[in-house]
């Protein structure tokens, strides 16, 4: 049995149930209601088992074409333009490259007035022959011809198979534009279709040809582009107007189908074309950034980076233990902390000011360079990491899986959950990355949302370093082990557990920031009201809170004056999934303050300051 | 002269063409290096700012002729909107509208009647365009002016 599968039945029934008694008696916000539909969407995605874990199949509103899906569609449009209005199949397939392969287009210039359409495109009517003569002189070389090695499109303009030829060619070689060659007679605006170039053009000026037709039904089409990814031949058709842009590629690359950069959720379009514009800005400042190494903190020799995880261990003789991002000593960053990493958090890595670097940015913290340097690094390593990961899932499926089903005697198929874990990998990064690009346009006032905001984003950066550690060391030993491991059936276990756990956090970590963090009041004072509302709940779990807590959401208006996220829901959106052991050990703790009505942002601030955050933790 | 050995026919035809039945008030003649290189010159049309102007042209026909169109300059200083500094002449026929049907013959007598039409909707020089549409008499004295100062006696 798979440990997966019933951890997410039991969270999904949890969810279900806590929502049953927490929205009764109060159907009516819109947002509350789209969060129940979230849970049944995760309910659904924990029970099958898909490669692309984060991507709901059943709700797809795109498709992927390959090269003969593509020439397929383009024959099915042709022939009905071509049955419908009684023509040609090359004259449809003028008329449709014409009008950017829409059909209906096709249909209604048609009937509202085929006289024009016919003049408009080139398409004459009734064929004029060639010249009554034994010879004629080509209009192009001048010489005269037997009228046999002549040849003319509909309108009966003679030119020699050579020129045609040249013609054809400095038009094809000139680009796309040649599929709407013309008569070179310049009087004359005939069309010349596909048959012609068939017959008198080049083989390789054929294959052009062919290629500009095939690449025009995908680029000329509103509903379709190609997929951006260097060397990839698909192409994707999407339902305009259908919800997220999303798009999943068949080689496996993730974009966005409005501005064709990679996937960028949770952050919009226009957060990702201003960000892509400021480091184009910046880059020249952020040279010494790029480059890929660091000083060791404590022998200060160059490290590189080798791995995707942030654990980096210094060369011997040194070996010293540290964390990537922040250059603190590896051992205040582990499990036994609590997980939580203080290294994505840039307000409190100015206030350590423990290393030399940390200080010399201190001396300029009022740069706002600073504060971009801070965002971009992160957002670059984890960038550099996804890249590393991608290459590291394909080095899997290519040698190690192999390696590793003859060492631990395991068929492949059961090695599933591997992949599954770097793809999740692959994923949690890009998230994670625009997560920092997210966090750089987050106001400075909204103080509440900021805390809140960096808050998740720890959680999310330890959840996500937990499960790369898992699948990038841990499966290290199990791969260089001379025989079975006894132990093998707990770690898969354990990475299929993390793989579930961290996929479901970084959804609803997507969710809530795509919402704005809309649950967090972005006012920062706690009211006594409302504090003393979920007080009278007082437990320290929240499914006992959670009437209360809608009670005084329902009472006031969106503009809740508690001072911090009004209730516990995005909460417990984050935390849904809860898995065994110390994994949530923190979240806990604050979740325990959120059910006694402290504004949690406030709390966090506080115990940072105190130095309290681990003990708090343990 | 290497350059002259493989002409091609319809090159050699057009020129001779261009040579016995001249088109009125152009004149071309090829270089005698180059067959490909013509020296050109257009009398400026009458009824036209440039009327009483000689105007010299250079016209060469690359390699890719006739699928490709002849590149033809002005060298004699001219005050048009679809003309620039260096002489480049904004016609569609030179670029996008090019077909090999076209001639040298009807390349110049397209450049002829651009004198006669300017056209500062689709300028090539943004200043005297500008110039055209806000004070089009003052633009044609311009015109006159260059072309009795550059076009005249040379
Ligand atoms: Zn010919
Ligand atoms: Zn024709
Ligand atoms: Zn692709
Ligand atoms: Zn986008
Ligand atoms: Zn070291
Ligand atoms: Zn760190």
């Amino acid at each position: 049995m798979d440990s997966e599968d019933e951890m997410s039945m039991h969270d999904a029934n949890d969810a279900e149930s806590l929502d049953d008694d927490f929205y009764s008696g109060d159907g009516a916000d819109s947002d509350e209601a789209d969060i129940t539909m979230d849970y049944e969407f995760i309910d659904n995605d924990s029970d099958d088992s898909d490669d692309f874990p984060s991507h709901h199949r059943s709700q797809l509103n795109y498709t992927v074409l390959g090269e003969a899906d593509i020439l397929q569609r383009q024959e099915e449009y042709i022939t009905q333009v071509s049955m419908v209005l009684s023509i040609s199949r090359i004259a449809a397939s003028i008329l449709l490259r014409h009008y950017n392969w829409c059909v209906s287009r096709v249909n209604d210039e048609w009937f509202a007035d085929e006289e024009k359409v016919r003049r408009v495109v080139g398409l004459l009517e009734y064929p004029v022959p060639l010249p009554d003569a034994k010879e004629v002189t080509c209009g192009i070389c001048f010489e005269m011809y037997p009228c046999d090695m002549m040849r003319s499109a509909a309108c009966g303009h003679p030119f020699c198979v050579t020129c045609w030829q040249g013609y054809m060619s400095s038009s094809i070689n000139d680009g796309p534009g040649c599929l709407m060659l013309r008569c070179p007679d310049p009087s004359c605006c005939a069309a010349v279709g596909q048959d012609m170039i068939n017959a008198l053009a080049l083989r390789e000026d054929k294959d052009k040809y062919k290629r500009y037709f095939l690449r025009s039904f995908i680029e000329d089409n509103r509903k379709t582009k190609w997929c951006p990814a260097p060397g990839c031949e698909f192409a994707v058709d999407f339902i305009v107007g259908s919800g997220s842009y999303d798009v999943n590629c068949r080689c496996s690359y993730s974009f966005c189908w409005n501005c064709t950069e990679e996937a960028h959720r949770p952050v919009d379009c226009g957060t990702v074309a201003k960000w892509i514009l400021k480091n184009s800005a910046e880059s020249e400042n952020m040279n010494w950034i790029l480059a890929n190494s660091k000083p060791c903190p404590k022998c200060k020799r160059p490290i590189e980076k080798n791995q995707g995880c942030m654990h980096i261990t210094c060369t011997p003789p040194c070996k010293y233990e540290f964390c990537w991002l922040c250059l603190g000593a590896w051992s205040d960053h582990g499990e036994r902390t609590g997980g939580f990493y203080a290294c994505n958090r840039y307000e409190a890595a100015k206030q350590e000011g423990v290393y030399d670097e940390a200080e010399k940015r201190r001396e300029m913290a009022k740069n706002s360079l600073e504060r971009y340097t801070h965002y971009y690094e992160r957002w670059a390593t984890n960038q550099s990491s996804r890249q590393k990961a991608l290459a590291d899932l394909s080095q899997m499926q290519a040698v190690h899986l192999e390696k590793l089903s003859d060492i631990q005697s395991q068929p492949e198929s059961q090695l599933k959950f591997i992949i599954e874990a770097w793809l999740q990998i692959v994923e949690c990064r890009r998230v994670l990355k625009w997560t920092y690009a997210y966090g750089f346009y987050l106001p400075e006032h909204e103080q509440a949302k900021r805390q809140f905001f960096e808050y998740l984003q720890g959680e999310a950066e330890s959840g996500l370093e937990r499960l790369h550690q898992c699948a990038e060391k841990e499966l290290q030993g199990y791969l260089n082990a001379e025989g079975p491991s006894k132990d093998f059936n707990e770690f898969r276990t354990k990475l299929a557990g993390l793989t579930s756990v961290t996929r479901n956090y970084f959804e609803n970590l997507v969710r809530a920031l795509e919402n704005g963090l809309s649950d967090v009041d972005s006012h920062g004072a706690c009211s006594r009201a409302a504090s003393s509302k979920s007080l009278g709940g007082g437990s320290s779990k929240a499914r006992g809170t959670r009437g209360k807590a809608a009670a005084s959401k329902s009472s006031s208006s969106r503009m809740d004056d508690s001072g911090h996220w009004s209730s516990s829901l995005l909460w417990k959106n984050l935390v849904s999934d809860r898995p065994a052991g110390a994994v949530m050990k923190l979240a806990d703790t604050v979740k325990t303050m959120l059910d006694v009505g402290l504004p949690v942002g406030h709390i966090l601030g506080q115990m940072r300051t105190e130095g309290r955050w681990k003990d708090a933790t343990r | 002269m290497a350059t002259n050995s493989n002409l091609p026919r319809r090159i050699i035809k057009e020129t001779q063409r261009l040579l016995s039945e001249p088109a009125p008030g152009i004149s071309a003649s090829p270089s005698e290096e180059n067959m490909r290189y013509f020296n050109v010159m257009i009398l400026g049309p009458a009824q036209s700012p440039y009327e009483g102007g000689v105007f010299k042209l250079e016209l060469f026909l690359p390699e890719e002729y006739p699928m490709a169109p002849p590149k033809v300059r002005f060298l004699t200083k001219i005050y048009h909107p679809n003309i620039d500094k260096l002489g480049r002449i904004c016609l569609d026929i030179l670029k996008d509208k090019w077909s090999p049907a076209l001639q040298i013959r009807t390349v110049l007598l397209s450049i002829q009647a651009l004198l006669s039409a300017p056209n500062p909707d689709d300028p090539l020089s943004e200043n005297i365009a500008k110039h055209w549409k806000s004070n089009e008499v003052e633009a044609v004295e311009t015109a006159k002016e260059w072309t009795r100062v550059y076009a005249t006696g040379a």
